[in-house]
């Protein structure tokens, strides 16, 4: 009986962590309105990514120092490594080799560089997710609706990148629940061993917010002043960052 | 300490922190002139540094009132790039270092002015949240000083002024956040109703200045993976100075 329950316990951990994966492909949705792919368009969606990104991971440091400041800044310090290294492999590549869907060349590289920061973030996540569903799944249903919602500006992050060089506004969904699949699987582990994850959290938080904020000093913002002005992009980005902390405290 | 008129304190720290400045010009002093890289490491110092002030205000500003905070940090926006427009001072570049027309000169100092103000009302609202807040942001504005004053001193210098006379101009484009550390200080405290609104005034002035003004540069100074770097660098700075600890 007891078994069958932890059973069930953790099947309904797996489901509601999926339910969330799947509301990251909402973000696309915004994009269906928008209908013609200029320079402009490119530089403020590159700004709005960087606004999310930057928000989110100052939501993730928060939540890390808490745990441990340290672990999180050693975590960060191993986000950006990560993210290096994976620069270095990409880079390894022919540029015509990289492709992304029907995209070659620069833009694949960073079309995958984003696809693999936005991926790996979600361990953590479904590590996050995992814990505190650990508590017991009494308020699960609350921190399942807290964190889809949550996951929704990340599609917006990941189709913001993916939509301006082409990739249709399905596919972009697609990409951004791909995203968000290791949610659901860390998620089960850190629920079922919550006291051996516990240690490992402040590190996955930090490691999420180095990789992210990494990405966007690197490759996004630096894009978005590429192709746009400066005082709009950043007004953009600096609002976009401001909604992301309001809507992360309403949660 | 507590003895100490709590106004004198913050005073006294925030002229520690415009001080510092001073030590901008030592790199100047024992290098000579220095290359374009080495102006952008030290603007991307000064921008994750910024980053870093922002993110320990975030971590206060909506404990204290959520919308408050949140139309203050629009407000700030907004002020930033009025004055800033107003002031004709957007997109004004400080890489320009063979510029010499007189109105490049008084913009970049009416510039380093401006953002030395928006930092003073982040360190009177960190002196108002608590003492030890206060000090590790007043702290970390006195090391963004720095960089920022190497750049004010590589665009003086180009223009023959010595560098005991740029020091000085250093610190003094630097008075203006005394100023406003004390003002803010007084203000918020006998109104402590505004302390989000304030908190979130100086979030959005100091990341909108940070991504419109400091780092758009700094990416065309040296490479993009060097600045992430050196910028992620500073911002961990912050947060290893103590900045973002809950509240108690």
């Amino acid at each position: 009986m007891i078994e069958t329950l932890a059973a069930n316990e953790t099947l309904l951990v797996f489901l509601y962590a999926l339910a969330t994966a799947l509301a990251t492909g909402l973000g696309a949705l915004p994009f269906l309105f928008v209908r013609n792919v200029s320079d402009r368009f490119v530089a403020y969606s590159h700004a709005i990514a960087a606004g999310l990104m930057l928000g989110a991971s100052f939501g993730l440091v928060s939540e890390g120092t808490v745990h441990g400041r340290l672990e999180t800044l050693g975590g960060a310090l191993l986000g950006v490594l990560f993210i290096l290294g994976t620069q270095r492999f990409l880079a390894g590549y022919d540029e015509e080799e990289l492709m992304f869907g029907a995209v070659r060349g620069e833009s694949a590289r960073r079309m995958m560089l984003m696809m693999i920061v936005m991926t790996v973030h979600s361990f953590s996540e479904g590590v996050a997710v995992g814990v505190s569903f650990g508590g017991g799944v009494t308020l699960a249903a609350v921190i399942t609706i807290a964190i889809a919602v949550h996951n929704v500006p990340e599609g917006i992050a990941i189709t913001a990148v993916l939509r301006p060089r082409g990739v249709s506004v399905p596919r972009c969904a697609g990409w951004s629940v791909v995203s968000s699949l290791p949610q659901p699987l860390m998620a089960v582990p850190a629920f079922l061993f919550v006291e051996a994850f516990r240690p490992a959290l402040p590190w996955g938080l930090g490691f999420a917010a180095g990789a992210m904020i990494f990405m966007v000093l690197v490759e996004l913002l630096p894009e978005a002043f590429l192709e746009g002005r400066r005082a709009p992009v950043a007004m953009v980005a600096t609002l976009t960052l401001v909604g992301m902390m309001l809507f992360q405290r309403m949660l | 300490m507590s003895s100490l008129d709590p106004i004198l304190i913050v005073l006294l720290y925030a002229s520690l922190a415009a001080l510092a400045a001073a030590l901008g010009v030592v790199p100047h002093a024992v290098a000579g002139r220095l290359p374009l890289p080495v102006l952008g490491w030290s603007n991307a110092l000064a921008s994750g540094l910024m980053l870093g002030v922002a993110y320990s205000l975030f971590a206060v500003e909506f404990s204290a009132g959520l919308f408050g905070g949140a139309a203050g940090a629009l407000l700030g926006v907004l002020f930033v790039r009025l004055v800033h427009a107003g002031t004709g001072t957007t997109d004004l570049d400080l890489n320009q270092l063979d510029e010499l027309d007189p109105a490049y000169g008084y913009q970049v100092v009416l510039v380093n002015t401006l953002h030395s103000a928006y930092e003073g009302v982040a360190i009177g609202v960190a002196m108002l949240v608590s003492l030890s807040f206060g000090i590790s942001m007043a702290a970390a504005l006195a090391i963004h000083n720095i960089p920022e004053a190497m750049i004010l001193t590589a665009i003086v210098a180009g223009r023959g002024v010595s560098l005991s006379h740029a020091a000085a101009l250093a610190v003094a484009t630097n008075v203006s956040q005394v100023l406003l550390a004390i003002v803010t200080f007084a203000v918020v405290g006998a109104l402590p109703v505004l302390l989000p609104w304030v908190v979130g005034f100086a979030v959005g002035a100091l990341i909108y200045l940070t991504l419109a003004e400091l780092l758009p540069e700094s990416y065309r100074e040296a490479g993009h993976t060097s600045i992430a770097l050196v910028t992620l660098i500073a911002m961990g700075i912050v947060v290893a100075l103590g900045g973002g600890a809950p509240i108690q």
